[in-house]
């Protein structure tokens, strides 16, 4: 195959950008989709208001590891 | 995922409920957690649309075909809806300071 002689991976090295999002800042309000193995489900982070606090982890792909 | 299914019982018992969210599609992070042992949701943001306005929309090409996906980042959002920590890229990958967190909001509270 020709063209292979990119260096790996897409993300060249660079400084971190800085989150857009800052501590102190409201959270968006979001509703996704989670499958449970029979049913699609709602979830908000709203529903979590007053009640808990929430760990939202992004995270790049499914299967990639981490 | 695994780092946060790991701390998952005292994140819980800090009144933590833990998120995960990434652009593939609910079923396809449904098979995701099940092969990692991970018993939290795995959201699906198809399109993208809650990533873009969590500033974490990352574009890349991987052999010049364009992609599109999450950065790596944890949000810890109090019961107030209000971010009160955040990390980004490999620094979010260990959820130790968020766990350390949370119990220290369980202790103010």
């Amino acid at each position: 195959m020709p063209g292979l002689s990119r260096p790996a991976a897409g993300q060249a090295k660079k400084p971190a950008e800085p989150l857009t999002l800052k501590v102190g800042d409201a959270a968006p309000d979001f509703t996704l989709l989670a499958f449970d193995g029979k049913d699609l489900k709602k979830v908000s982070l709203s529903e979590f208001r007053g009640k808990k606090n929430v760990a939202l982890a992004f995270y790049v792909f499914a299967f990639t590891g981490g | 995922m695994k780092a946060f299914q790991q701390n998952l019982e005292k994140l819980e018992k800090a009144d933590t409920q833990v998120l995960g969210v990434s652009m593939d599609s609910p079923f396809s992070n449904f098979a995701f957690a099940q092969q990692n042992g991970v018993t939290f949701p795995l959201l699906g943001d198809w399109g993208g649309k809650v990533t873009r306005e969590y500033g974490l929309l990352k574009k890349f090409d991987i052999e010049g075909v364009p992609m599109e996906s999450a950065r790596r980042a944890t949000f810890l959002i109090d019961k107030s809806g209000k971010i009160i920590e955040e990390q980004v890229d490999s620094e979010a990958v260990d959820p130790s300071k968020t766990v350390a967190e949370c119990e220290r909001q369980k202790m103010k509270s």
